[in-house]
């Protein structure tokens, strides 16, 4: 039978070669000018697509914060990893490809583990917003750099903030109930809680460790096994579901602890100050975060709450806008878009105007900038304020927190 | 065995496939290092696609886990390379194993006591979850702070160690998926092959016939179970990092399927057909929509979900048994023996 047909051979090639024009456009279009190109990989679907279009929002202000700051012009060439370690790494290529003069990313460590070795194979500086595992700046990468804490780091910090605090406060828990997500951020800081904490010599002792599913609709027998061991202090690692469901159950159960000690994400979320009102006021968490007494953490809040007047500034932002500020920096200094010479301008990188907490930017030998600080913050009316460390606080902490049924 | 891999396949299929072959042997002398990434995934789904299709596309049996043996191969290579130096290649033996073994539990859980259709499939997707909660708390490998495989910027390929530049890589992977079709038509033709067809299409009539059905279920598990964990050994080497709601997770299991769907279940070039249309054309889309400054994220999954419904709606058989007809690649219908589709 004959087999009819509308593709000709000379079809075939014009819609070739027209494929052919399109796929290399954006490499066209992209050389020109004279700006920095800087690839910006995050995770803007999958399981992390809120965080990573959180980040976004962080680049997004950051090109004209960092021009009307005396940055020289940097152009965003943003790909979506698509929380997938495979994807980040083809995305990581593509953008080198279509001409990326640096790489900025990628929230998560898998990821950016993954990009990170294209980088360092293609001789691209790689700046690390947000990643926290240690490995990642131990393999002795010349490309990578990272401004963000390492877990340790985040854990060390958490505990002199919470001893600076009792101090401050004149008072302290004997006892706390530590409840935590079963789920693998949730046991990784319990690990590291019982590895970080004895070093520290704290003035409580951990009575029981309850563990339950991030995903519970009903926390009602946790939180009354909590409350039955008449601890002082609640701790917990949770998410932002489960954040509102504990408090919902603290508030129907009547127990009022002295202090929520928050080592993760959820007590500190927008969306939990919003559900929650003022039952959401209280609760402490440490964080990776930023000094509020900076003069460059007004602009960027300023540069936000224009943007976006419901969304408070967070880690994601922060980190996000340092990750390029160091590259509009290094840009300055190399004058220069040749990766080389980018790469050895971010190595002698020293910021001092900048906005996480601690005495600004500046690399060790292993591309971690190891003089970064977490703080303490605590919900009030509906914002966050920075109580701890000293240095970067612009409120003093309340202690202990209000009970639920006098608010 | 030589009758097993030459017989039934056309002149015209073979110069196909040499041509293919040929063109993905230069591939990496031509195109870019971003088109090589592209070209290691769509390898890497052909591959994984190929060791699912022995279980789903030849015996019938659903297997939504499949993730499980990736990540067993992965962490178990890993694992004794990072702890005690062993070469991948030393590592692998130990990790098919593993990974058969595993498979060898499920199924015979399964089949024993006549665990089928969705319920098998949940029962894989059971142990792939129990695989990641255990992994998560399985201090050995570091549990849920990530595995991470010592990296540096090497200069030159060190195989032995598969320590080296992606294009060594490309190559390691061309490899197995070369070998894993020729293992598929050699067994589509085997005896084996024509019982696992004859459980997939009718499991009782096969077992009428005297066909011990439990025994070549299980060796399609096996089988299965430990050529998916030598992708694992890739993946580990390839991205240098493990995390075990990475590897285990269930979206990582539908992402294996995905291309043998799409390509069609059963055949022998359709799961490669399938992973180089949903890579390759997921990235064309990527290209298209931001060519015209559309920055849509989760555009490729969208475009994989159209992609599915597109098949099921239009082609249930998968897109290579149409495709291979109108390229003139497809047994006549009028063949003298009812053979397997190419």
């Amino acid at each position: 039978m004959k087999r009819h047909t509308n593709m000709t051979r000379r079809r075939l090639l014009a819609g070739a070669a027209a494929t052919t024009t399109f796929l290399a456009a954006p490499t066209i279009v992209r050389a020109q000018g004279g700006a920095l190109k800087v690839g910006v990989l995050l995770p803007r679907s999958g399981v992390q697509a809120s965080i990573g279009q959180d980040c976004q929002r962080g680049a997004d202000l950051s090109v004209s914060l960092l021009k009307s700051l005396g940055y020289p012009d940097i152009t965003l060439m943003n790909a979506d990893t698509e929380t997938n370690v495979d994807v980040a790494r083809t995305r990581a290529e593509k953008l080198i490809a279509d001409g990326a003069q640096l790489l900025v990313g990628a929230f998560d460590s898998g990821q950016s583990t993954a990009i990170a070795q294209v980088a360092e194979q293609k001789g691209i500086p790689f700046v690390i917003n947000i990643a926290a595992a240690p490995p990642i700046t131990e393999q002795g990468y010349k490309f990578v750099f990272r401004n963000f804490p390492t877990a340790p780091m985040i854990l060390g910090d958490a505990f002199a903030n919470q001893k600076e605090l009792f101090e401050a406060a004149g008072a302290a828990p004997k006892t706390v109930v530590f409840m935590h997500v079963n789920d693998t951020f949730g046991m990784a800081m319990k690990g590291g809680i019982g590895a970080v904490m004895p070093k520290f010599n704290m003035p409580y002792q951990i009575v029981e460790q309850i563990s339950y599913d991030p995903a519970a609709r009903d926390l009602s027998v946790e939180l009354a096994k909590a409350k039955a061991t008449g601890a002082e202090a609640l701790m917990v690692v949770s998410r932002l579901n489960d954040a509102i469901l504990l408090t919902r159950e603290m508030v129907k159960q009547r127990w009022s602890p002295m202090a929520v000690l928050s080592m993760g994400p959820g007590w500190y979320e927008d969306q939990y100050l919003k559900t929650l009102g003022k039952l959401a006021d209280g609760p402490l968490s440490f964080v990776p975060w930023f000094d509020p007494n900076k003069k460059l953490s007004k602009q960027l809040e300023a540069a936000l709450a224009k943007a976006h007047p419901d969304i408070n500034l967070n880690t994601n932002h922060v980190y996000t806008f340092e990750a390029l500020l160091v590259a509009a920096d290094a840009f300055k200094r190399a004058k220069s878009t040749d990766p080389k010479a980018l790469a050895d301008a971010i190595r002698a990188t020293d910021i001092t105007d900048n906005v996480s907490p601690g005495p600004g930017i500046k690399f060790d030998a292993k591309g971690q900038n190891d003089k970064l600080k977490d703080s303490a913050i605590q919900n009030r009316g509906g914002k966050l304020v920075t109580v701890a460390p000293k240095v970067a606080a612009n409120a003093k902490v309340e202690w202990p927190m209000k009970p639920y049924d006098k608010r | 065995m030589r009758s097993l891999l030459l017989d039934g396949v056309s002149r015209r299929v073979w110069i196909a496939l040499g041509v293919t072959l040929a063109v993905l042997l230069i591939a990496p002398l031509i195109v870019n290092d971003y088109l090589l990434t592209i070209l290691i995934l769509i390898l890497y789904f052909a591959y994984t696609a190929q060791a699912w299709n022995i279980m789903m596309g030849f015996a019938g049996q659903l297997s939504l886990g499949h993730a499980l043996y990736v990540g067993l191969g992965a962490y178990t290579t890993a694992a004794l390379y990072v702890h005690f130096g062993l070469s991948p290649w030393l590592g692998l033996p130990v990790a098919v194993i593993v990974s058969a073994l595993t498979g060898a539990c499920i199924g015979f859980l399964a089949f024993r006591f006549r665990v089928a259709g969705v319920y098998f499939a949940i029962l894989t997707i059971a142990f792939a979850e129990f695989a990641r909660i255990g992994f998560d708390h399985f201090g050995w490998v570091n549990g849920s702070s990530g595995l991470f495989l010592p990296v540096a910027n090497y200069t030159q390929s060190d195989l032995w160690n598969l320590r080296g530049k992606p294009v060594m890589f490309y190559y390691v992977l061309l490899f197995f998926t070369v070998a894993a079709l020729a293992l598929c038509h050699a067994l589509l033709r085997s005896r084996a092959g024509y019982f696992w067809q004859a459980i997939r299409e009718d499991e009782e009539a096969a077992r009428s016939l005297g066909i011990d059905t439990f025994r070549y279920k299980m060796y399609a598990v096996v089988l299965s179970a430990g050529m998916t964990s030598v992708a694992g050994v890739f993946f580990a080497f390839y991205y240098n990092n493990l995390f075990p709601e990475q590897v285990f997770s269930i979206s990582r299991s539908v992402e294996l399927i995905l291309a043998p769907v799409i390509g069609g279940v059963g055949t022998l070039i359709g799961p490669i057909v399938g992973a180089f249309l949903l890579t390759g054309l997921a990235e064309v889309i990527w290209e298209f929509l931001n060519a015209f400054g559309f920055d849509p994220p989760g555009a490729k999954q969208v475009f994989y979900g159209i992609c599915l419904l597109f098949v099921v709606v239009l082609l249930p058989d998968g897109v290579w048994p149409p495709l291979s007809r109108a390229l003139g690649l497809a047994e006549r219908p009028d063949a003298p023996d009812d053979k397997p589709e190419a």
